[in-house]
């Protein structure tokens, strides 16, 4: 009888993974553990806090009971999916192409063209804030000033982008569009530069033009990043805050059209003064987000994609 | 190998979780506790220049005392003062507080009873404009803070185009339906807008004709008040102003705005008198000489915005604090210096018996409109503050655009507002 | 030769889309520059200004008069260059395990890691300001760059990278060779990560750069503020100075665009595709 060991060596393997992953869930337990403790259990009192910690009043499921059933709340959930679908869609659609565009026919103004696509991104919101509603002004905007210029409007009928219900939403999407198209070329740039080039080179000789090339050897090996991509944007639109927030001044009678669900949970918490319900809605929200994040996983993630490349 | 390995990679993770955690006991920024009191005010811009301005008077008169101002951005600096209320630590020893937030804050209960012992704040109730102590007190009774400034509801209108339509001031000022049929005048024979947005129309209207006891939005028992007379009377007016097409759809402090006061595009502005200043120093400096004051149309009397300064119940120099804010409060020097230097408006009455209140205004054509504003603030009703204010003003504010924009009934549109403002009242 | 020609008009074409869009995505950026050189009443003039004004001395005094801004962007670098270097090792370091480690109780605590992202940040404000009260780090730099120190977009990021950028059977030769684990990330898998790093290094840069309810909730000082705070600390409801505000933001931006430009060198280098070919 072959003697096996009877205690399994453990290995520096075994160990290894648990070691690098302590730092993040070390601090995860110092920093991050309270809050989501706290704010769950919030979710289940009424609180306004300047009253102090004593204030708090248990309530139990009331609060999602009254986020669940408030229109206020379906209409920013609506308002936060339009923006994903709207301002997301093309952050990627047009990223994409462009970032490979800009891999394989740009080499000196490589650098200067990213870094044009990139500043919205380091842009300052106060700036944004400001500037935006100079050049979305009604009589006075440049936007404007050009659609009359071609023809498109009639002097004097400017649209009032940020001030008219139908228009705002397109206008204030349009803004995040701008954020962060740069960002995700940079995303895109950076998978792009680990793609063989001899595949290109093979399919060159081959006969195959720019666009076949990208449809054929290009996006099928992005496909994780892809999905990280849309990850992120997804994760990110459905908690926009800022460019709403900044563009659009919470006293403005056009505000409703614009408020996402991170805008509401703000108003709850800090205007009406009910840091529950707040509290109750960052929970629905978060369910909502996992949701889309698992929905999006099983769509573009492969087992393959994790066991290394090609 | 082995244990090479391990022995690395665990005694790094150590390592770096340690120095990152710092957990190594190091002393905190103890502040050198010199004879000096430090007193800590916290406070926002505007208000923060105030302060400033009155610390060189303050250090001769207390050199024991030094005055550390923080300022942060408005909306910034409540939120920073309601997470220290939450967890009662990290409070100044003086809160500023802006009018929107002294309902919320008062009714709170972190704030110190003026009206108590050592303070004993109750005769200096009358020496402030009549309106303001009740902003500060709340359901209790008890006096949280003190005011610092005033803003008298005033109307700014252009002379110069109102003559050119034929407009005087009385048809401006002598009742709503008079104002905006004078609205009308001016736009057919200018060209120029009456105001803004019809907006305001609807927030001064609300805001005249209460009941004793009542408030803006809630009565005494808390009642839900928006489908009142006073409310419908409120959105017919709007409507009406914004059917006409006299109101310029410009929301304030915008570029739209600045540039309709710039090219004589907007014709009166109903705001805090301190609007004044800003459009002399930088909203619409070449129209000055071009304006003049008035009161609201309709004999309505209102006051936009205010600030107060509070004491924390965790305060650490409660008595310090009270001194300091009894020096920007009660000292008619420190009072005048504001209204100088910050065109703020004072809230303590002595105040407005100086020489100052009748200095001609050049940017109103010479107009003594101090004392016009004086007499304003002296008859804006007392109001009390409901701390679900805010709350209301949002659905109010919601509700008046779907009848504007969306043509629906005031009737069903107040209705509406009752129910959400009361759903979310259910507390 | 007939395809050259044949392609000449589209590419121009191509040029051109990219040219004209790069060049409305800056015009922002360039007027805050613009406006940073011009009095408050000429930014809110009709039009607005598109070219430089002599205001900008003047606002810049304003700027340093009224802020302590020199201070409050020592403290934005030092906090941001913190955060940025401990990520980078962090985050590569978690990121490799659940890269190519097989472990148990892997899927659960990478979907924790995921979580964690999807939660609103400012509800935590009240929480997070307690936990700092608790361990007396109220005022001070550490409590913006330690609880950030392993952001779970980094891991995120080098986890996505290094699955599918880096090959297996470079990893197993390393081990066969008698590599420890850690040598095996530090030498061989770090370095081929530059991409990957130059991307974190970024955008953790630039978001602890911008980020400015942190320190709201921490700072207790005007001294220690960091820029962004610092510079809303300086809006008023009516009154701002625009002019000023601009200089300050545009300033404020430089370190982002530098940072760019170091870590584009390294992201866009494209770098010699693996060791392993085919």
């Amino acid at each position: 009888m072959t003697s096996t060991r009877s205690r399994p060596r453990i290995r520096a393997r075994d160990i290894a993974p648990y070691l690098f992953i302590a730092p993040f869930f070390v601090l995860f337990l110092v920093f991050g553990v309270f809050p989501l403790g706290f704010s769950f259990w919030l979710s289940l009192h009424q609180w306004e806090p300047a009253a102090g910690l004593a204030a708090m009043r248990w309530v139990g499921l009331d609060n999602y009971a009254f986020a669940l059933t408030d229109p206020w709340f379906h209409r920013s959930l609506w308002n936060t999916l339009w923006f994903v679908v709207v301002s997301g869609v093309p952050q990627h659609l047009v990223a994409l192409p462009l970032a490979y565009f800009i891999q394989s026919r740009l080499k000196r103004t490589r650098n200067l063209v990213v870094g044009a696509y990139f500043i919205p991104y380091i842009t300052s919101s106060v700036a944004i804030a400001l500037i935006f509603a100079t050049l979305y002004s009604k009589d006075y905007g440049v936007i404007n000033a050009a659609l009359q210029a071609i023809g498109l409007q009639g002097a004097g009928q400017g649209i009032d982008w940020l001030g008219d219900a139908a228009y705002t939403k397109p206008a204030v999407a349009f803004v995040v569009f701008w954020r962060y198209l740069g960002w995700n070329v940079v995303l895109y740039l950076s998978a792009l530069q680990v793609i063989d080039t001899d595949l290109y080179e093979a399919a060159t000789l081959d006969g195959a033009g720019l666009w076949t090339q990208f449809w054929h050897i290009t996006l099928p090996l992005l496909r994780p990043m892809i999905f990280f991509a849309v990850t992120l944007t997804l994760i990110g639109n459905l908690q926009l805050f800022e460019e709403p927030f900044i563009l659009v001044d919470a006293e403005k009678g056009v505000a409703p059209s614009v408020m996402t669900s991170a805008i509401f949970m703000y108003r709850l918490a800090f205007s009406d003064g009910d840091f529950g319900t707040a509290s109750a809605v960052s929970w629905i929200l978060f369910l909502i987000i996992a949701l889309l994040t698992w929905v999006n996983g099983k769509m573009f993630q492969r087992e393959g994609d994790s066991h290394g490349a090609r | 190998m082995f244990k090479t390995s391990i022995t690395f990679a665990a005694s790094l993770t150590a390592m770096a979780t340690l120095a990152v955690l710092g957990l190594v006991a190091t002393p905190s920024q103890a502040q050198a506790q010199a004879q000096k009191t430090v007193i800590t005010v916290a406070t926002f811009p505007d208000l923060d220049r105030a302060a400033r301005a009155a610390l060189p008077r303050w250090n001769k008169l207390h050199p024991d005392m030094e005055v550390k101002i923080v300022s942060l951005q408005y909306t910034d600096h409540h939120t920073a003062m309601t997470t220290a209320l939450a967890t009662g630590s990290g409070l100044p020893d003086v809160m500023a507080v802006d009018f929107r937030f002294m309902g919320k804050f008062a009714e709170a209960g972190g704030l110190e009873d003026l009206l108590k012992p050592p303070f004993n704040a109750a005769p200096l109730r009358e020496r402030f404009v009549r309106y303001t102590v009740p902003q500060a007190t709340n359901t209790k009774g008890e006096l949280v803070a003190l005011p610092a400034d005033i803003g008298p509801g005033t109307l700014l209108y252009r002379k110069d185009i109102a003559d050119k339509a034929g407009v005087s001031e009385a048809e401006l000022t002598q009742g709503w339906e008079s104002y905006i049929e004078a609205g009308r005048k001016i736009k057919a024979k200018t060209g120029a807008y009456l105001l803004a947005d019809a907006a305001d129309i609807r927030d001064i209207v609300i805001r005249s004709g209460l009941k004793e006891g009542e408030g803006l939005y809630f009565d005494r028992a808390g009642r839900v008040l928006v489908d009142s007379p006073r409310f419908v009377r409120a959105f017919e007016l709007g409507r009406s102003a914004r059917l006409a097409g006299i109101d310029a759809k410009v929301v304030a402090w915008t570029n739209e705005w600045s540039t309709g006061f710039k090219q004589n595009r907007i014709a009166t502005q109903m705001m805090g008198a301190w609007l004044a200043g800003h459009l002399k120093n930088w909203l619409a400096p070449d129209t000055a000489g071009l304006w003049r004051a008035a009161g609201l149309p309709g004999g309505a009397y209102a006051s936009y915005g205010g600030s107060f300064y509070a004491i924390p119940k965790k305060a650490q120099n409660k008595a310090a604090a009270w001194q300091f804010i009894q020096f920007m409060t009660l000292d008619k020097e420190t009072q005048l210096d504001s209204l100088r230097v910050l065109d703020s408006f004072p809230a303590l009455a002595e105040a407005h018996a100086a020489p100052m209140m009748e200095e001609p205004i050049a940017f109103l054509g010479g107009q003594k409109a101090r004392l016009l504003w004086r007499d304003i603030a002296a008859r804006v009703p007392a109001v009390p503050v409901n701390k679900l204010d805010s709350m209301a003003t949002d659905v109010i504010r919601d509700e008046f655009e779907n009848v504007v924009a969306q043509g629906k009934d005031i009737k069903a549109a107040l209705a509406d507002a009752r129910a959400q403002i009361e759903r979310r009242a259910r507390r | 030769m007939a395809r050259a020609e044949r392609m000449a008009p589209a590419r121009l074409a191509a040029f051109a889309l990219v040219g004209v869009g790069a060049l409305l995505l800056v015009s922002p950026f360039y007027f805050t520059f613009v406006f940073a050189s011009h009095t408050r009443s000429a930014i809110f003039d009709t039009p607005p200004p598109l070219w430089f004004g002599s205001a900008a001395l003047a606002n810049y005094g304003m700027l340093i008069e009224r802020l302590p801004f020199w201070r409050n962007f020592g403290m934005s670098v030092y906090v941001a260059v913190m955060t940025t270097a401990l990520n980078l090792l962090l985050c590569s370091m978690g990121g490799y395990a659940f890269a190519i480690y097989e472990f148990r109780f892997k899927k659960p605590l990478f979907a924790m890691v995921l979580a964690s992202m999807m939660l609103p940040a400012f509800l935590n404000m009240i929480p997070s300001f307690m936990v700092m009260q608790f361990l007396g780090w109220i005022d001070q730099p550490r409590a913006l760059y330690v609880p950030g120190a392993a952001g779970a977009l980094g891991i995120f990021l080098m986890r996505q990278y290094i699955a599918s950028g880096i090959p297996r059977e470079l990893i197993d030769a390393a081990r066969m060779d008698g590599c420890g684990e850690f040598r095996i990330f530090w030498s061989v898998v770090l370095p081929l990560a530059g991409p990957a790093l130059g991307t974190l290094g970024l955008i953790t840069f630039i978001n602890s750069w911008n980020n400015f309810i942190a320190p709201l909730v921490v700072m207790r000082s005007a001294e220690n503020y960091t820029l962004p705070l610092a510079l809303r600390s300086m809006q008023s409801p009516n009154n701002t100075e625009w002019g000023t505000l601009m200089v300050g933001s545009a300033i404020a931006m430089l370190p982002l665009l530098v940072a760019f430009f170091f870590c584009a060198r390294r992201l866009v280098a494209g770098l010699t595709a693996g060791a392993v070919r085919g």
